[in-house]
């Protein structure tokens, strides 16, 4: 097991940290699945960290159990030095925002676009019967929905399920940023999108990410992508960490490269053919 | 048009229980079960509260609180332990009902003459319908209900609690949580429906257990309904959609009635209503419409949604169209020309009565049939003078082709509207003092009509022939009327004329005046009370025969029909006969000739009538040559009236409405009992009555569907069979003569404190279990037993009377009563055994339904053990009962219309005393005595009608 490196920029404190954490899904069943084995990370603020792996891998696991959606067997989990590893992810919601893989579950579908920036803006903040869409409210909504490019901003009062899959994305990751969480959490985010729209997104999340100093978790399907953002890549295998990138070693690598380190794995015998011809097949 | 309106009311009220399901179901995607049962807790919170004298305002807060608890417990049991929604909601659902029970302490709480908010309402009401004033309140309540629920939802709370039914996932990550506003989206929704719950109840008059039943289907329907008419994403759209689908289904149902479907039926097309339009897009899309993306669930839904709004128009079509048919087959469809009248009276006095009845049936004898050749719209005031006016009114809009207003009242206000179309009075005193013409020939070119003032000199000739010594005589009048001013002053002159004859007037401005009046004039040392045509006056009249009562003064009046109430001589005109010219005279311009042309008629025909029965009590001797002159005796015997001997021969069929609340076996013996009677006795025939018999199938809101609709009819008298149907038509008509039967404690129920005082308008038979007699042959038979099992329910108002006395017989007669409390059938056998292993002698049940429909498995039990089984129905005996006493229903029936009979042959309900009648009829099961081997007492043996 590859340990977790030591943070990259010195002085800053850990904003995300994961100890022996273990995960067991139908534990004792015929079904079971051991998604996570003793995960240890720790990120620290402001950092930009991508996550690749194969199917199966736990990289949706590991997501979730930053998130909170999906609670540990075993080990600690700790956001901006806090203990929170048995706290739900509303209670967790504070400090930290999510966008989903899929553009329909990060939006209230039968709400308009102003109600979902609203519940958003709402984040970490008493939700009183006082009456939600004021002018104020929606000029600074209209301001920010403006920066998505996606001429959405004189539609604040349109249905959220009139819209295609990239905007309701866009306005996913807007309603993350809205209040400036800690940390951003991004679950393949892009994967259900077409090219045109997941570039608009990727562009969008680096301009949020960047000015918010933001520290991110993002899971990706796509190499090009995780060498291309963020300071450091992870790479997990059947549940654990296999390799911890640096910043500086990511620049110099290839998408070949990182298909090389998987081919790797085969000689250690824990990638079968199959999935290396799978990880070409879905990467390449 | 109480029935729709009366539709639209409920519907109202039902719409916050609407809005509670549109909550569950719409906003939390969590079809609440528990409404079931809420609503009756807001019911049963406020019934309680009510008779505990707290204000009905404060009720309906902490029905809501109550209601809204029981919510809170679902979802808590929901989101806690992750129970599904719908089974959480079953199992509140059916552990409320006990606490419901616990409420209310029995099962049925008659709130009939409390204070509450919809009396109130209705005692603000400025003068029209009743029921129209308080759908005017409804809807203004109902709309600020609209108002506060739409803002509601569009504050930061609203919108958070939208969001977590529409996406709970994305909820959570914004930091919502969920199971907590889920929590307070549930309770605020069961709060609601325990709001409408008590509405209702306040509005129908009682709180029952069960009148919850069915509610969550109906609130689905609602919703469903109204978001297929009201198709909009605004909040406010929506939440209105809401209110309109719970009227528009009310409506429905109405229109059902009123088209003559069978109730029986609707509760099934609702059902499969709601499932088809649940199931359908299930069907189609081959998934459920939960959790899939909201993308393909537009695109999937769209053939769905045209095929639920194509099912809602099939649902509507059928409905209307069945209507339809049976309208169109009742031949009340417009066809050929017919001509319209309109026919409005001031109150509900006798002579105005028999001008109205006899001005229709001489219409029907010269070929205007209402609904083939004419259309009439007959329609009362009751004493009300802005009622006049919105009635004629109605006449324009419907525009009728003749108006008829009987009495001055109506006269004067008629001839000062309508000036386009022809106005035939009738029963007028004086029409040239309210301007009508200054001639019989010379008048306003439209009007025309029947007059004569009433004969107050030969009044006076008749108090003068009984009093012929020097005496002072009371009279009052209603100032504001025309014609009464008119007749007083014209009493007055013919006084002034006579010097033994002193007079004393009062004046009222109103009928609940009269009463306050007739004291002060008695107070004043009167010798006799006479009063001359008015109308408001006359409609109190009880009140002063009360008021005179009391100093023993005699009353003489100008309307031959009083008599019978309680006056001891009358001198009228007989004032059939003005009805029946009036109808000449509408017939003449209908075929053709010009109101002008037609010159004023008077009636002439002078009824002379004396009461002596009245003139026994008050100890006063008619002078040989009074009694020469008059044409009419009352007292006596039943020799009629002229006005009642017309009625018999009337060619207008009565209609008498017979109503029972369900199918049961016993509620059959009585209608037969009942139609038995009315047919042997020859009563139907000789009145010329048609009896229509009525069904609520056990279900509240038809029950309250169909006694609107009998008083929207205008049925002349109604008997009902059961506790229920009394309760339902005691609140719901005020006016029909209604007898009931059936009925085991109506002193309960709030129609009556005793037998004398009662609602006014009607009476009945009181019918109790012979529960006394029952353990009093026990004793008899068992001199050794000591112990009584007995098994009830009890959420049955009868059934606990019963057990009440039957404990209070078995302490009597030296018994033990061993008692077992069950909630329904399936756990009789249960019960009955444990009483068996407690050694009882003796099993009785009494009035009990839940108990009775177990039957063989006790009687069974019983055998095996050798305990006699007693009961309060003979033909137990056939199915293995030991030994009953029960009341003979046929017999019941019989009674019910014997009471009937009275009141059609003229009696007033008010009149007649509650009769407590239970006919017992005795059952002996021999084999079973032989296998025990007891021996029956002679007596008994001998009284038994049924022996096995």
């Amino acid at each position: 097991m590859i340990s977790s490196p030591a943070l990259d920029k010195p002085g800053s404190r850990a904003m995300i940290e994961l100890e022996e954490v273990h995960k067991r899904f139908n534990a004792g069943t015929i079904n079971e699945i051991y998604a996570l084995r003793g995960v240890n990370l720790v990120i620290g603020e402001g950092q930009f960290v991508t996550v690749i792996g194969t199917n199966g891998s736990g990289k949706s696991t590991f997501l979730n159990m930053a998130a909170g959606t999906i609670l540990p067997d075993t080990g600690t989990v700790r956001i901006a030095g806090e203990d929170m590893t048995r706290k739900k992810d509303y209670e967790r919601a504070r400090s930290m925002a999510r966008v989903f893989q899929n553009p329909f579950m990060g939006t209230a579908p039968d709400m308009t676009i102003a109600e979902n920036l609203l519940l958003a803006y709402l984040r970490g903040e008493r939700r009183y019967p006082r009456f939600g869409l004021n002018a104020k409210r929606l000029e600074f909504f209209k301001e920010r929905v403006k920066e998505l490019e996606m001429q959405l901003e004189d539609r604040l009062d349109a249905l959220i399920g009139t819209l295609s899959g990239g905007q309701r994305q866009a306005l996913s990751l807007l309603m993350a940023v809205i209040k400036e969480p800690k940390v951003l959490l991004l679950d393949e985010h892009t994967a259900a999108l077409d090219p045109k729209s997941a570039a608009q997104v990727i562009k969008l999340t680096k301009t949020f990410v960047e000015r918010g100093k933001l520290t991110t978790l993002m899971v990706t399907h796509s190499m090009q992508q995780a060498l291309e953002l963020g300071d450091r890549t992870i790479m997990m295998h059947q549940g654990q960490i296999i390799d911890d990138i640096p910043k500086a070693e990511k620049e110099r690598l290839t998408v070949d490269d990182l298909l090389d380190k998987f081919a790797d794995l085969r000689k250690t015998e824990k990638l079968t053919d199959e999935i290396i011809e799978q990880l070409r097949r879905e990467y390449v | 048009m109480e029935l729709w309106v009366g539709a639209f009311n409920l519907g109202l009220l039902y719409a916050f229980m609407a809005m509670g399901v549109f909550i569950t179901f719409r906003v939390h995607d969590f079809p609440d079960i528990t409404v079931d049962s809420s609503f009756v807790t807001g019911a049963a919170v406020t019934a309680v509260l009510i008779v505990a004298g707290i204000n009905p305002l404060v009720a309906l807060g902490l029905s809501f609180l109550a209601g809204a608890c029981a919510g809170a417990i679902t979802a808590f049991i929901h989101t806690r332990f992750n129970i599904n929604g719908l089974l959480s909601g079953i199992i509140v659902m059916t552990g409320l009902y006990s606490v419901n029970l616990h409420i209310m302490g029995k099962s049925n709480i008659p709130l009939l003459d409390r204070p509450g908010i919809v009396s109130f309402a209705g005692k603000l009401n400025p003068g029209m319908a009743p029921e129209v004033w308080l759908g005017i309140v409804f809807l203004l309540v109902v709309a600020l209900f609209w108002l506060l629920v739409s803002l509601f939802f569009m504050t930061d709370f609203g919108i958070t609690m939208r969001a977590t039914g529409n996406n709970p996932t994305m909820a959570g990550s914004t930091g919502v949580n969920v199971n907590a506003v889920k929590m307070m989206g549930i309770a605020l929704a069961n709060g609601f429906v325990a709001v409408s719950g008590s509405l209702v109840a306040q509005y129908q008059g009682f709180t029952d257990i069960g009148m919850g039943i069915g509610s969550i289907v109906f609130g689905l329907a609602a919703v469903i309904i109204g978001e297929s008419i009201v198709r909009t994403r605004s909040v406010y759209g929506k939440v209105a959609g809401v209110i309109a689908g719970s009227i528009m289904f009310r409506l429905m149902v109405a229109l059902a009635l009123y088209a003559g479907l069978n109730p029986i039926d609707l509760k099934l097309i609702t059902a499969v209503f709601v499932l088809v339009i649940l199931v359908a897009p299930k069907l189609i899309t081959g998934e459920g419409i939960g959790r899939v993306p909201l993308k393909k669930r537009i695109r999937r839904l769209i053939p769905a949604r045209k095929f639920s709004i194509g099912l809602i128009a099939l649902f509507c079509v059928a409905v209307i169209g069945s209507s339809m048919y049976v309208l169109v087959s009742r031949g009340l469809t417009p066809g050929k020309k017919k001509v319209t009248i309109g026919v409005v009276q001031l109150s509900d006095t006798g002579l105005l009565n028999i001008t109205r009845d006899s001005f229709l049936d001489e219409m029907k004898r010269l070929g205007y049939e209402e609904g083939k050749t004419a259309i009439f719209y007959v329609e009362n005031a009751h004493g009300d003078m802005a009622t006049v006016n919105s009635i004629i009114d109605k006449f324009l809009v419907k525009k009728a082709d003749i108006v008829v207003p009987i009495s001055t009242g109506c006269a004067q206000a008629a001839i000062n509207k309508i000036k386009d179309r022809p106005v035939v009075f009738a029963t007028v005193a004086n029409p040239f003092i309210i301007g009508a013409g200054k001639s019989d020939t010379d008048h306003m070119a439209n009007v025309t009509g029947v007059y004569g003032a009433a004969p107050v000199d030969t009044l006076m000739e008749l108090v003068t022939g009984i009093f012929p010594g020097p005496i002072k005589i009371g009279c009052m009048w209603d100032p504001s009327q025309q014609n009464a001013v008119y007749n007083a002053d014209r009493l007055r002159s013919v006084i002034s004329k006579n010097r033994n004859v002193a007079f004393v007037g009062a004046t009222v401005t109103g009928s609940s005046e009269v009463y306050q009046a007739a004291v002060s004039l008695v107070g004043k040392g009167i010798d006799a009370i006479v009063l001359p045509p008015d109308n408001i006056v006359f409609s109190a009249f009880e009140s002063i025969v009360k008021a005179a009562a009391a100093r023993r003064i005699p009353i003489f009046i100008s309307d031959v029909e009083r008599l019978q109430d309680g006056a001891l001589g009358a001198c009228g005109y007989d004032y059939a006969s003005s009805g029946m010219q009036a109808a000449k005279i509408v017939d003449r311009i209908i075929k053709g000739e010009k109101p002008a042309a037609i010159p004023f008629e008077q009636y002439k025909k002078l009824t002379i009538g004396i009461n002596s029965k009245v003139a026994k009590d008050l100890g006063i001797e008619i002078p040989r040559e009074v009694l020469a002159r008059t044409t009419v005796t009352v007292g006596d015997d039943r020799i009629g009236l002229p006005g009642s001997a017309a009625k018999k021969t009337d060619s207008r069929p009565r209609r008498l409405a017979l109503f029972v609340f369900s199918d049961s076996y016993v509620l059959k013996l009585v209608a037969d009992g009942v139609m038995d009677e009315l047919k042997k006795s020859g009563t139907l025939v000789r009145y010329n009555i048609r009896v229509d018999l009525k069904n609520a199938q056990n279900d509240y809101a038809t029950a309250q569907a169909i006694i609107q609709d009998i008083v929207r009819q205008k049925y002349d008298y109604l008997i009902t069979a059961s506790t229920l149907a009394l309760q339902v038509a005691a609140n719901g008509n005020k006016q029909i003569p209604h007898i009931f039967g059936a009925v085991t404690d109506p002193y309960r129920m709030g129609v009556a404190r005793s037998p004398a005082d009662h609602i006014p308008n009607l009476t009945g038979v009181a019918t109790f279990q012979p529960v006394e007699s029952t353990i009093k042959a026990m004793r008899a038979i068992f001199p050794g037993a000591r112990r009584i099992g007995i098994v009830w329910n009890p959420a049955e108002a009868n059934s606990e009377a019963c057990t009440e006395k039957a404990r209070a017989a078995a302490t009597q007669n030296g018994f033990q009563l061993v008692e077992r409390t069950v909630n329904s059938t399936d756990e009789v056998r249960d019960a009955v055994a444990a009483l068996l292993a407690k050694d009882i002698d003796l099993f009785f049940t009494s009035g009990d339904n839940t108990v009775i429909l177990a039957f063989a498995t006790i009687a069974a039990l019983l055998k095996e053990r050798k305990v006699p089984y007693f009961t309060n129905d003979p033909t137990d005996i056939q199915r293995g009962a030991f030994f009953s006493i029960g009341a003979d229903y046929i017999e019941v029936g019989v009674e019910t219309a014997r009471m009937a009979e009275k009141v059609i042959a003229g009696e007033s309900p008010k009149d007649i005393p509650i009769k407590d009648y239970a006919p017992e009829k005795i059952g002996v099961n021999q084999d079973l005595a032989r296998l025990y081997g007891v021996k029956i007492p002679e007596h008994l043996l001998k009284k038994a009608a049924v022996k096995k």
